[in-house]
């Protein structure tokens, strides 16, 4: 009996010498000599792996970055500054700061501003409903409201409001790594510049219809009426296709524009104080649309906490 | 409706859902568990209530609370391995038995794969080879059928098969007769009446539920695997009929191997699945220590229906 | 009788609800209003080619072909065009139109608008060619794919075949059938002329069994009119018969490659309603303005159940209007069969060449039932006429295995809708599948392009 033990106990442990010699020798044999730097770099990078700086993950995003001459068409959107300044120190290269972004939804098309005119009965998928047909509402150009934004963030920032219907960025955990934008197939989402102590003004609607149309299917719906352009000092805003843009880099976040929108499709967010619903400086004011964008603010707000 | 709905086509959908087709097995089921329960009475009612409701009630809550997702719980399907594990067991085993069975049913084998239509191995057979390796006495203990027929050449004490050592085959070929095709003492109770599960099988495929490559490839294996060595040696193994009408045969290739989730998509996947299932139950009948081979062959050819789905498609329009 | 042929991969059998199939075709009154949408055919939009404001008659061409593969669009009104801009089609989505108010019902003095039957055949192919493209025909069997390329095949390639398409393989469509019955003369004058075109092939034209009438009447039309060549085959009942692809199979026992076309295995298609067009355009000079189409559906009596001869241009919601309204039991409204029809979203969209139906479904036949899980009983395998692995092709999509989709030949995909229908689990197996053909053909297409290019690089090279 006992000789059985040690017979086994002896060829088990003598078979694991062998073969851990021949696996360091293999590896000692065939090791891929590489710059000791990769994995430095890596080390730094956030390791997320989301691709959303546009190389394959993080690992590849550092193969590059050590072989690059410099770090301009390297910039990891998730870590930001901080990390890219990890990574310039041990290259030797400048960072270059770029402005923090995030995830912008523009889209107000919630249930009550926008009302269904049929149902949907295919998979919930907006990529699939998007190759159907216009949607399920007056607008061929809002939310689809399935989330594939929501299946595509890796952050868990994104989700879908069941008021709404509407998907939500949470401005703590967006990391601005695009994979929403991508998913999107309505194009609504856009990285925007985050903005001094998250203050931005954007156009949240993307509908191309003639106003009149435009309105019919949406009450929060961008009618191209320019207003919002004539009004702007900073030549920030263009409106073309029925619909105004505000080039974030140009604004100065004066929220005029948001005042003079007769729609409410211009919306300011993280604004200490809420714009006051009569501007009596403002050349036409606005009254009932003013209002209709303030629950959005407060939900922003409250989602930022 | 003043809303209509919107969706891609098709726009009509067949009269068939899973719940529908588990329905119409447990239908096929229903003749030789009406014969099983004529034969062994209350006892083996007892026996199938406690482990169709175990079963329903184990998948249930464990949809429920682990999953926390009830689309895991289909009853139907849940009924169909409660009423087959129940089948497979001897009428005397302890309800206790047949509740730890139903749990390592759905527990180990369906649900810890990730549930319905996830399992690698038929749960009702991996549950009866759980409880056989674990309890050997009890689910080998057959007891003569006191049900509300008697029949008067019943014998109790050992199977059919286990008559083989004892008798020998040439005597053990002898024990089968038509009869044998009718009702067949001795076994798990649902293996009693070879008709009643062919009648449920012929239920099965003119509902157009199943295919019928998969048991008719594991009827012809036992039959010509037999057929030969009982030609070579007929006093040491017993022919193919006598292979065929006992044990879990008929049972086995009917309803066992012809799961969904276990067993290949293909025609031809179907066949080998079934030839090796067929070969590998008399290779264990004949030279193994157990008497009986099913259960054990099912659960290995379960094991190749990963690799059987990739070698075998079936052929695509337009190419070679 | 001799044993029906049929197509020899997979296949479902929905009840075929042809509930219309007693209702002989109606003519429709003109409405107001008519809205001739630019992109009916498959392939580029046509261009208008009237202004607003313009006078035109019935049958005057309002928009000329915008590529090799497009189509005329012609009037099928008299009247003024009133404007030209986007509207929606049954999808929702901005579509150019052209509305024209409708004025009396003159017609263009070039159209013979007389019953005979003209039989002679013209002898010059070019001259047919041409006809049939100037009066905008397109297929009308689904793809409305313009017909004058379909009937000129590439030099070098030889039609043994022309197979007519008389299946109707689509549960509650009858307009095929009811065309069978009362122009069963003109289709196959039409197919004649068709087979000329070709160069004299042989004609077969297939009917699924469940349409006897259709089949006599065919085969008598066949027989007094004695064109050499055609002959009326019956067919097995089987979903989908109907499809280019299967239809070659059942009747020539013939396949035809990945990504090839019909004419590769001497095969060429053509609906029944296409060769009355044809016959219509080529004998008398008639254009395309004028289609059949059913209205139909399970919740709909069949007293309100109708074959209408409808204008081109028609609103939707005008003919549903005629027929006596929406039923309230109707819970999805679609155009085509219920296996591979659009459902409308929008019924003020208007009828285009291809419109075939109006199909009310009530919620239980087509409300899907909820999504569980894949118990991989194989149905969706078994029922797919191209022999795909649909349970697979869907995993390997939500994996995002373009590769592994590509080898399992998603791009084969008729998008006919077994699959779907046969799932016991209601799995959106083609909703799934559909996105990951369109990835993999797009992959496919943009390795052909650089091929191309590298293929004009390496020659460019040379030289």
């Amino acid at each position: 009996m006992t000789t059985t033990f040690l017979w086994t106990i002896g060829i088990l442990a003598g078979l694991g010498l062998l073969l851990s010699l021949v696996l360091f020798f293999i590896a000692k044999r065939f090791k891929v000599e590489e710059d000791p730097r990769i994995d430095e770099v890596e080390a730094v990078m956030p390791g997320a792996n989301c691709g959303g700086c546009g190389f394959a993950g993080c690992r590849a995003f550092a193969d590059s970055a050590v072989k690059a001459p410099n770090l301009d068409n390297h910039y990891c959107p998730v870590g930001g500054d901080e990390v890219m300044k990890k990574v310039a120190g041990i290259l030797g290269f400048e960072a270059q700061a770029k402005a923090p972004m995030v995830a912008v939804v523009r889209c107000n098309g919630t249930c009550e501003n926008r009302p269904t005119t049929n149902i949907y009965d295919g998979v919930q998928s907006c990529k699939v409903k998007a190759a159907l047909y216009a949607g399920d509402t007056g607008c061929p150009f809002g939310c689809l409201g399935c989330g594939d934004c929501v299946k595509a963030c890796q952050f868990g920032a994104l989700s879908m409001d069941p008021v709404t219907g509407l998907p939500v960025v949470d401005e703590s955990k967006c990391t601005a790594c695009g994979a929403c934008v991508k998913a999107c197939p309505k194009s609504i989402i856009e990285l925007r510049n985050k903005g001094p102590r998250g203050m931005r003004v954007y156009v949240s609607c993307v509908n191309k219809d003639k106003g009149a149309v435009a309105r019919k299917a949406c009450k929060a719906a961008c009618i191209g009426c320019g207003k919002c352009a004539k009004v702007c000092a900073h030549e920030a805003i263009t409106v073309e296709n029925n619909v105004a843009y505000i080039d974030f880099t140009k604004c100065k976040l004066c929220r005029k524009c948001v005042a003079e929108c007769p729609t409410g499709a211009i919306h300011d967010v993280n604004f200490p104080k809420p714009l006051p619903p009569k501007q009596p400086a403002a050349p036409k004011p606005a009254a009932a649309p003013a209002v209709a964008p303030k629950p959005v603010e407060v939900k922003k707000e409250e989602n930022n906490g | 409706m003043d809303k209509h709905l919107v969706s891609p086509n098709p726009h009509i959908h067949a009269a068939v859902s899973t719940e529908s087709l588990m329905r119409d097995v447990i239908i096929a089921l229903l003749p030789a568990i009406i014969v099983s329960v004529l034969f062994y009475g209350w006892g083996e009612l007892l026996i199938l209530a406690v482990s169709a409701l175990s079963c329903v009630l184990f998948e249930w809550a464990i949809a429920k609370f682990l999953f926390k997702d009830t689309a895991l719980f289909c009853c139907p399907a849940a009924l169909v391995t409660g009423l087959l594990l129940a089948m497979n067991l001897p009428v005397s085993t302890p309800w206790w038995i047949v509740v730890l069975g139903a749990l390592f049913a759905i527990g180990v084998v369906k649900m810890s794969f990730g549930g319905i239509g996830q399992n690698v191995f038929n749960p009702a057979i991996a549950a009866r080879v759980f409880l056989l390796v674990s309890f050997p006495q009890q689910m080998t203990h057959w007891t003569a059928p006191a049900g509300f027929i008697h029949s008067v050449d019943a014998f109790s004490g050992a199977t059919l098969l286990g008559q083989v050592p004892v008798l020998g085959a040439l005597e053990a070929d002898k024990l089968v007769s038509l009869q044998t095709l009718l009702y067949n003492i001795g076994g798990s109770a649902g293996e009693i009446s070879a008709l009643a599960l062919l009648v449920g099988w012929a239920y099965l495929l003119i509902r157009r539920v199943i295919k019928p490559w998969i048991t008719l490839s594991i009827f012809a294996t036992v039959a010509v695997v037999a057929g030969i060595f009982h030609l070579a040696d007929p006093t040491l193994y017993t022919g193919p009929l006598f292979n065929l009408l006992t044990g879990g045969v008929i049972l086995g290739a009917c309803f066992m191997a012809t799961d969904y989730v276990t067993s290949p998509m293909s025609t031809w996947g179907g066949v080998i699945y079934g030839v090796g299932i067929g070969f590998l139950l008399m290779m264990i009948r004949y030279f193994g220590s157990y008497p009986e081979g099913v259960s054990f062959a099912i659960l290995l050819m379960n094991m190749t229906v990963p690799l059987l789905n990739r070698w075998f498609h079936g052929k695509k329009y337009g190419r070679a | 009788m001799a044993k029906l042929t049929t197509f020899s991969i997979g296949g479902v059998h929905p009840d075929d609800s042809k509930i219309a199939r007693g209702c002989a075709i109606e003519v429709l009154p003109l409405p107001s209003t008519v809205y001739i949408s630019m992109a009916q055919h498959l392939g580029a939009p046509a261009k208008p080619v009237v202004a607003v404001g313009d006078k035109v008659k019935t049958g005057t061409v309002i928009a000329e072909p915008g590529g090799f593969i497009s189509a005329f669009v012609h009037s099928s009104v008299s009247g003024t065009v009133k404007s030209i801009g986007p509207r929606k089609d049954i999808a929702g989505n901005p579509v150019t139109h052209v509305e024209i108010t409708v004025e009396g019902d003159e017609w263009e003095e070039s159209i013979d608008r007389s019953d005979t039957l003209v039989t002679a055949i013209p002898e010059d192919r070019a001259a047919i060619l041409d006809r049939i493209k100037a009066c905008g025909v397109v297929g009308l069997g689904g793809a409305t794919f313009p017909t004058h390329v379909k009937l000129n095949p590439a030099p070098g390639s030889k039609a043994e075949c022309l197979i007519l398409n008389g299946a109707e393989c689509e549960p509650y469509l009858t307009s095929d059938y009811r065309i069978m019955l009362e122009r069963s003369r003109e289709i196959v004058v039409g197919a004649a002329i068709m087979q000329a075109v070709l160069g004299g092939c042989r004609c077969v034209i297939g009917i699924e069994e469940n349409k006897p009438e259709a089949i006599a009447a065919m085969d008598a039309a066949v027989l007094s009119l004695g064109y050499p060549g055609i002959e009326v085959l019956p067919l097995k009942k089987k979903y989908p018969q109907g499809g280019e692809k299967q239809l070659i199979d059942a009747v020539m026992h013939r396949q035809v490659g990945s990504g090839a076309l019909p004419i590769s295995v001497g095969a060429v298609v053509q609906n029944v309603a296409t060769a009355l067009a044809v016959y219509e355009a080529v004998q008398k000079n008639k254009p395309l303005i004028t289609n059949t189409l059913t209205v139909t559906g399970d919740c709909l009596p069949v007293e309100r159940q109708h074959n209408y001869l409808f204008r081109i241009g028609m609103p939707l919601s005008f003919i549903a209007e005629q027929a006596g309204g929406v039923p309230e039991a109707a819970a999805k409204l679609v155009s085509g069969g219920p296996m591979m029809g659009k459902a409308i979203a929008n019924l003020d969209a208007t009828t285009v060449k291809g419109s075939s139906s109006i199909l009310y479904l009530s919620e239980a036949a087509t409300k899907r039932g909820k999504e569980s899980y894949c118990i991989r009983c194989g149905r969706c395998a078994d029922a797919c006429p191209m022999g795909l692995e649909p349970f697979l092709l869907r995993r390997l999509y939500v994996a995002g295995d373009l590769e592994g989709l590509e080898k399992e030949a998603v791009q084969d995909c008729i998008e006919c809708g077994c699959c779907l229908y046969s799932c016991p689990a209601y799995i959106p197996l083609l909703d799934q599948i559909r996105m990951a053909k369109g990835q993999v053909m797009g992959v496919i297409r943009a390795r052909a392009a650089a091929a191309k290019a590298a293929a004009e690089a390496a020659k460019a090279a040379k030289q």
